[in-house]
Protein backbone atom coordinates (compact mmCIF):
# COMPACT_ATOMS: atom_id res chain seq x y z
CA UNK A 1 0.00 0.00 0.00
CA UNK A 2 1.64 2.74 -1.49
CA UNK A 3 1.10 6.56 -1.41
CA UNK A 4 3.19 10.08 -1.78
CA UNK A 5 1.97 13.28 -1.38
CA UNK A 6 3.64 17.49 -1.04
CA UNK A 7 2.09 20.22 0.93
CA UNK A 8 3.37 23.35 0.60
CA UNK A 9 2.86 26.89 2.40
CA UNK A 10 3.90 30.16 3.35
CA UNK A 11 5.95 30.39 6.71
CA UNK A 12 3.40 31.64 9.40
CA UNK A 13 2.81 29.85 12.59
CA UNK A 14 -0.77 29.13 12.32
CA UNK A 15 0.39 26.51 9.31
CA UNK A 16 2.22 24.25 12.29
CA UNK A 17 -1.50 23.27 13.01
CA UNK A 18 -2.19 22.79 8.82
CA UNK A 19 0.81 20.44 8.74
CA UNK A 20 -0.05 18.07 11.74
CA UNK A 21 -3.58 17.72 10.25
CA UNK A 22 -3.21 17.40 7.02
CA UNK A 23 -0.01 14.77 7.86
CA UNK A 24 -2.37 13.49 10.34
CA UNK A 25 -5.02 12.40 7.48
CA UNK A 26 -1.93 11.14 5.61
CA UNK A 27 -1.33 8.35 7.65
CA UNK A 28 -5.40 7.71 9.07
CA UNK A 29 -5.24 4.49 6.95
CA UNK A 30 -2.08 2.71 8.89
CA UNK A 31 -4.94 3.29 12.19
CA UNK A 32 -1.96 4.31 14.76
CA UNK A 33 -2.38 3.92 18.17
CA UNK A 34 -2.78 6.97 19.93
CA UNK A 35 0.47 7.35 21.34
CA UNK A 36 2.13 7.22 17.86
CA UNK A 37 -0.10 9.16 16.66
CA UNK A 38 1.05 12.13 19.27
CA UNK A 39 4.49 10.77 18.48
CA UNK A 40 4.37 11.05 14.60
CA UNK A 41 2.04 14.90 15.37
CA UNK A 42 5.24 16.14 17.01
CA UNK A 43 8.29 15.31 14.81
CA UNK A 44 6.18 17.05 12.29
CA UNK A 45 5.46 20.05 15.04
CA UNK A 46 9.13 20.09 15.59
CA UNK A 47 10.36 20.01 11.95
CA UNK A 48 7.49 23.02 10.48
CA UNK A 49 8.17 25.15 13.80
CA UNK A 50 11.97 24.81 12.93
CA UNK A 51 11.63 26.07 9.74
CA UNK A 52 9.16 28.64 10.25
CA UNK A 53 10.92 29.99 12.99
CA UNK A 54 14.74 29.34 12.48
CA UNK A 55 14.59 29.56 8.03
CA UNK A 56 12.59 32.39 7.63
CA UNK A 57 12.15 34.16 10.87
CA UNK A 58 8.21 34.37 10.49
CA UNK A 59 8.25 36.33 7.16
CA UNK A 60 4.92 34.94 5.62
CA UNK A 61 6.87 34.68 2.45
CA UNK A 62 9.16 32.04 2.25
CA UNK A 63 7.62 28.72 1.23
CA UNK A 64 7.69 25.23 3.42
CA UNK A 65 7.31 22.13 1.78
CA UNK A 66 6.92 18.50 2.83
CA UNK A 67 7.03 15.73 1.01
CA UNK A 68 5.17 12.37 2.12
CA UNK A 69 5.83 8.71 1.31
CA UNK A 70 3.70 5.94 2.55
CA UNK A 71 5.49 2.28 1.51
CA UNK A 72 3.43 -0.40 3.66
CA UNK A 73 3.23 0.60 7.36
CA UNK A 74 6.36 3.10 7.06
CA UNK A 75 6.36 6.95 6.57
CA UNK A 76 9.26 8.81 5.23
CA UNK A 77 9.05 12.28 5.48
CA UNK A 78 10.93 15.38 4.48
CA UNK A 79 10.45 19.26 5.45
CA UNK A 80 12.24 21.59 3.42
CA UNK A 81 12.74 25.22 3.57
CA UNK A 82 15.15 27.83 1.79
CA UNK A 83 15.83 29.83 4.04
CA UNK A 84 18.72 30.72 6.06
CA UNK A 85 20.10 27.52 7.05
CA UNK A 86 22.15 26.28 9.90
CA UNK A 87 25.64 26.85 9.98
CA UNK A 88 26.65 24.49 13.08
CA UNK A 89 24.05 21.27 12.29
CA UNK A 90 25.97 19.13 15.32
CA UNK A 91 25.64 21.92 17.74
CA UNK A 92 21.58 22.65 16.82
CA UNK A 93 20.81 19.42 17.37
CA UNK A 94 22.48 19.44 20.61
CA UNK A 95 19.74 19.00 23.97
CA UNK A 96 18.72 22.75 25.27
CA UNK A 97 20.63 24.71 22.68
CA UNK A 98 18.90 27.39 21.29
CA UNK A 99 19.88 30.04 18.61
CA UNK A 100 17.08 32.30 20.05
CA UNK A 101 16.76 31.95 23.96
CA UNK A 102 15.18 35.00 23.43
CA UNK A 103 12.09 33.63 22.21
CA UNK A 104 11.61 31.24 24.62
CA UNK A 105 12.66 28.35 22.46
CA UNK A 106 13.40 25.46 24.38
CA UNK A 107 16.31 24.16 22.86
CA UNK A 108 14.43 20.80 22.49
CA UNK A 109 13.56 19.97 19.36
CA UNK A 110 15.76 18.11 17.82
CA UNK A 111 16.16 15.98 20.86
CA UNK A 112 12.47 14.60 20.67
CA UNK A 113 12.67 14.49 17.14
CA UNK A 114 15.32 11.87 17.15
CA UNK A 115 13.85 10.66 19.63
CA UNK A 116 10.42 9.85 18.32
CA UNK A 117 11.49 8.93 14.68
CA UNK A 118 13.02 5.56 13.63
CA UNK A 119 15.66 7.46 11.47
CA UNK A 120 16.39 10.78 11.41
CA UNK A 121 19.03 13.06 8.99
CA UNK A 122 19.58 16.74 8.78
CA UNK A 123 20.68 18.68 5.50
CA UNK A 124 21.39 22.30 5.53
CA UNK A 125 23.50 25.25 3.74
CA UNK A 126 24.08 28.33 4.93
CA UNK A 127 21.67 30.59 2.99
CA UNK A 128 20.79 27.72 1.05
CA UNK A 129 17.97 26.10 3.34
CA UNK A 130 17.27 22.81 5.43
CA UNK A 131 15.89 19.74 5.22
CA UNK A 132 14.77 17.47 7.69
CA UNK A 133 13.98 14.06 6.71
CA UNK A 134 12.70 11.69 8.98
CA UNK A 135 11.13 7.85 8.57
CA UNK A 136 8.62 6.51 11.42
CA UNK A 137 7.18 3.24 11.47
CA UNK A 138 3.94 2.28 12.73
CA UNK A 139 3.39 -1.09 14.05
CA UNK A 140 0.79 -3.66 12.97
CA UNK A 141 -2.67 -3.31 13.45
CA UNK A 142 -3.70 -5.15 16.67
CA UNK A 143 -7.08 -6.76 16.20
CA UNK A 144 -9.33 -7.71 18.80
CA UNK A 145 -11.62 -10.25 16.90
CA UNK A 146 -10.03 -13.67 15.98
CA UNK A 147 -11.61 -15.52 14.03
CA UNK A 148 -12.96 -18.85 14.93
CA UNK A 149 -14.02 -21.83 13.03
CA UNK A 150 -17.82 -22.38 13.23
CA UNK B 1 -6.06 27.30 22.12
CA UNK B 2 -7.58 28.46 24.98
CA UNK B 3 -6.77 28.31 28.75
CA UNK B 4 -8.06 29.07 32.02
CA UNK B 5 -6.30 30.37 35.22
CA UNK B 6 -7.71 29.80 38.78
CA UNK B 7 -5.85 31.21 41.65
CA UNK B 8 -6.13 29.45 44.96
CA UNK B 9 -5.53 31.23 47.88
CA UNK B 10 -2.21 31.97 49.23
CA UNK B 11 -0.20 32.27 45.98
CA UNK B 12 -0.98 28.96 43.83
CA UNK B 13 -1.77 29.42 40.39
CA UNK B 14 -3.61 26.87 38.56
CA UNK B 15 -3.35 27.07 34.63
CA UNK B 16 -5.40 24.87 32.89
CA UNK B 17 -4.60 24.32 29.04
CA UNK B 18 -6.94 22.87 26.56
CA UNK B 19 -6.74 21.98 22.94
CA UNK B 20 -3.04 22.23 21.17
CA UNK B 21 -0.13 23.92 22.40
CA UNK B 22 2.88 24.69 19.82
CA UNK B 23 4.96 27.86 19.05
CA UNK B 24 1.54 29.53 17.44
CA UNK B 25 -0.98 29.14 20.55
CA UNK B 26 2.24 29.95 22.76
CA UNK B 27 2.70 33.06 21.42
CA UNK B 28 -0.97 34.15 21.51
CA UNK B 29 -1.39 33.13 25.30
CA UNK B 30 2.19 33.45 26.77
CA UNK B 31 1.65 37.28 27.40
CA UNK B 32 -1.76 36.71 28.92
CA UNK B 33 -0.73 34.10 31.46
CA UNK B 34 1.96 36.58 32.35
CA UNK B 35 -0.01 39.26 33.06
CA UNK B 36 -2.34 37.18 34.96
CA UNK B 37 0.29 35.95 37.46
CA UNK B 38 0.87 38.11 40.31
CA UNK B 39 5.17 38.54 40.32
CA UNK B 40 6.87 37.71 42.60
CA UNK B 41 4.10 36.41 45.30
CA UNK B 42 3.21 32.89 43.83
CA UNK B 43 4.61 30.09 45.78
CA UNK B 44 3.30 27.46 43.35
CA UNK B 45 2.23 26.88 39.30
CA UNK B 46 -0.08 23.91 38.81
CA UNK B 47 -0.26 23.26 34.73
CA UNK B 48 -3.06 21.17 34.22
CA UNK B 49 -3.08 19.28 31.33
CA UNK B 50 -5.91 16.93 31.14
CA UNK B 51 -7.46 18.94 28.37
CA UNK B 52 -4.61 19.40 26.46
CA UNK B 53 -4.57 17.51 22.89
CA UNK B 54 -1.69 17.96 21.96
CA UNK B 55 1.96 19.82 23.16
CA UNK B 56 5.31 19.95 21.68
CA UNK B 57 9.05 22.02 22.72
CA UNK B 58 6.62 25.09 22.71
CA UNK B 59 5.23 23.70 26.05
CA UNK B 60 8.54 23.19 27.42
CA UNK B 61 9.29 27.10 26.21
CA UNK B 62 6.23 28.38 28.04
CA UNK B 63 6.55 26.59 31.37
CA UNK B 64 10.29 26.95 31.55
CA UNK B 65 9.82 30.89 30.98
CA UNK B 66 6.99 31.36 33.78
CA UNK B 67 8.77 29.10 36.67
CA UNK B 68 11.75 31.46 35.52
CA UNK B 69 9.66 34.48 36.02
CA UNK B 70 7.09 33.86 38.62
CA UNK B 71 8.22 31.24 41.21
CA UNK B 72 10.91 32.30 43.58
CA UNK B 73 13.59 29.72 43.91
CA UNK B 74 12.19 27.80 46.83
CA UNK B 75 8.27 27.86 44.62
CA UNK B 76 6.92 24.64 43.35
CA UNK B 77 6.13 24.00 39.72
CA UNK B 78 3.68 20.75 39.27
CA UNK B 79 2.34 19.09 35.86
CA UNK B 80 -0.82 17.23 36.13
CA UNK B 81 -2.46 14.99 33.81
CA UNK B 82 0.49 14.69 30.76
CA UNK B 83 -0.29 12.38 28.24
CA UNK B 84 2.43 9.22 27.51
CA UNK B 85 3.69 11.55 24.85
CA UNK B 86 4.13 14.43 26.56
CA UNK B 87 5.15 12.41 29.58
CA UNK B 88 8.43 11.87 27.48
CA UNK B 89 8.73 15.15 26.53
CA UNK B 90 9.12 16.16 30.05
CA UNK B 91 11.27 13.62 30.98
CA UNK B 92 13.89 14.18 27.84
CA UNK B 93 14.04 18.27 29.21
CA UNK B 94 14.86 17.48 32.31
CA UNK B 95 11.05 18.66 33.90
CA UNK B 96 10.13 14.61 34.54
CA UNK B 97 10.58 15.24 37.84
CA UNK B 98 7.98 18.06 38.31
CA UNK B 99 5.09 15.72 36.88
CA UNK B 100 2.77 14.58 39.86
CA UNK B 101 0.58 11.47 39.80
CA UNK B 102 -1.92 13.52 42.28
CA UNK B 103 -5.63 15.36 41.56
CA UNK B 104 -5.46 18.79 41.05
CA UNK B 105 -7.28 18.68 44.35
CA UNK B 106 -4.76 16.60 45.90
CA UNK B 107 -2.17 18.35 44.96
CA UNK B 108 -3.49 21.81 46.35
CA UNK B 109 -4.06 20.17 49.47
CA UNK B 110 -0.45 18.44 49.14
CA UNK B 111 1.00 22.27 48.87
CA UNK B 112 -1.22 23.80 51.80
CA UNK B 113 -3.70 25.72 50.15
CA UNK B 114 -7.56 26.06 50.07
CA UNK B 115 -9.17 25.42 47.17
CA UNK B 116 -12.20 27.61 46.07
CA UNK B 117 -12.04 27.70 42.76
CA UNK B 118 -14.28 24.77 40.39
Amino acid sequence: MENEMTLSFIAISENEGLARMVMTSFIASLDPTIDELAEFKTIVSEAVTNAIIHGYEEDGEGIVTIRAKRSGREITMTIRDEGRGISNVEQAMEPLYTSKPERERSGMGFTIMESFADHLSVWSEPQKGTAITFTKEFLPIQSNFVLGER
Amino acid sequence: MKHQLLFVEDGIAIIRLKGELDHHATQTIRDEISQSLYRGTLRAIVWNLKELHFMDSAGIGLILGRMRDFVPSNGKTVILYPSETMKKIFQYSGLGSYVWQTTEEETIAELGGIFNGK
